[in-house]
Order: structure tokens, then C-alpha cells, then sequence
């Protein structure tokens, strides 16, 4: 499972980084969690606010700063 | 980008256009280039919504408005949101007084559409 954390490396982008490493731990999934801070790449995705959560590839949350349980929910497959 | 949420409230309004083959599609990209030169909203891309794209999608549900520029009353815009269920507000440019395959589509008249949109838009 990959989970892209895509923002400029801002205080929320960190924030919702720091959630996603908690949910990943707390589920104990085999998660590589890449950050995306190139402008170009996060348009590419069709990102027009962030931060923002994929997770492989699919983007799941645009412009907020979910929760550790919101991310887990994402994870574990909720939409 | 139209932006980062950090430390601001600031309204995110993103604007769709048809870029269909007829006048009114070419006039739909036109007064959408123009309100973004305005700073009524950043532009984004209603083909990669009809693709069901995530990015996009995601970017759509979480804007402060979505705007909606259809040629004609084929509505093609409209329904993409429509089967997203996403809120928008809807301009077609058959209703600005422009005749689906006759009207010239002018400097004069792109900027007159974006002008009267741009005054609907948060009104």
C-alpha cells in the first residue's frame, strides 16, 4: 500500500503527515508514506488545494487535515 | 494550485468549461480563461471529471463553489456534476444572447460574458 501525503511541506501538510504515520502504525499496515511537495506533480494528480491524502494513486481528501481516525477509516477502505 | 488551507479562510471557487467543437464551447474556455485572469476562481478541467479522476473530483467537493460554464443546452458540464452529486452554479452561454454556430465569438463578447458572470458568481 502506498499513501501520498501531497502539500508544500506546510504546518498542516506536516499535521496530516504526522496523522497518517499514527493510522498506519495503528493498524499495522505495510504502508510506504510518500510525501509530494512538487507543485507540478500535485496538479498532475488534479490537486487544486492542499494538503491532501491518496492512497495508492486514488485521491481521498483534498484542502483538509484529516483526523487519525479519519485516515484510518481511508485505509481501511471507507470512501 | 488555487492554494494551501494553512492559516487562512480564504474561498476557493473553481470553474469548469465546456471546450466543445461549436462557437459556444470555444466561447464556454474563453470566459473561463478571462474570469480566471480575474480572479474570480482558478480554472480546472471538465474533461478530467467526466474521467472520474480522483484529483479532481476531491478538488470539486472540497472548493467553496464550483462553477459551471455548458455552450449550449446540451449541459454536458451540468451533468458530469450532477451524476457526482456536487453542488455548482450553472452559466450556459446560449443564455448571454450567443447563437450555437453562428455567433462570432469576439474579444468584446468574452469579456461582456465573464464581466455578467463574474457579478453572479458570489452575488
Amino acid at each position: 500500500m502506498k499513501v501520498q501525503i501531497l502539500g508544500s511541506g506546510c504546518a498542516k501538510c506536516k499535521l496530516l503527515e504526522e496523522h497518517a504515520r499514527q493510522a498506519v502504525a495503528d493498524l499495522g499496515l505495510p504502508a510506504a508514506i510518500e510525501k509530494i511537495t512538487d507543485t507540478e506533480a500535485i496538479m498532475e494528480m488534479g490537486v487544486m488545494m492542499t494538503p491532501a491524502l491518496a492512497i495508492d494513486g486514488v485521491v481521498k481528501s483534498v484542502g483538509k487535515v484529516l483526523t487519525k481516525d479519519q485516515v484510518a477509516a481511508y485505509l481501511k477502505g471507507g470512501e | 494550485m488555487a492554494g494551501c488551507c494553512c492559516g487562512d479562510d480564504r474561498e476557493t471557487n473553481l470553474i469548469y468549461a465546456c471546450s466543445g467543437a461549436a462557437n459556444t464551447g470555444l466561447l464556454a474556455d474563453q470566459v473561463m480563461r478571462a474570469l480566471s485572469r480575474d480572479k474570480v476562481g482558478d480554472g480546472s478541467c471538465l474533461a478530467a471529471m467526466g474521467a472520474d479522476l480522483s484529483g479532481f473530483l476531491q478538488s470539486a467537493r472540497s472548493a467553496t463553489r464550483t462553477i459551471v460554464l455548458d455552450g449550449c443546452t446540451v449541459s454536458c458540464g451540468a451533468k458530469i456534476f450532477e451524476r457526482n452529486k456536487i453542488a455548482f452554479q450553472h452559466y450556459v452561454m446560449t443564455d448571454f444572447d450567443v447563437e450555437k454556430g453562428k455567433t462570432a465569438i469576439t474579444g468584446d463578447l468574452i469579456e461582456a460574458v465573464a464581466e455578467r458572470i463574474a457579478g453572479k458568481v458570489t452575488a
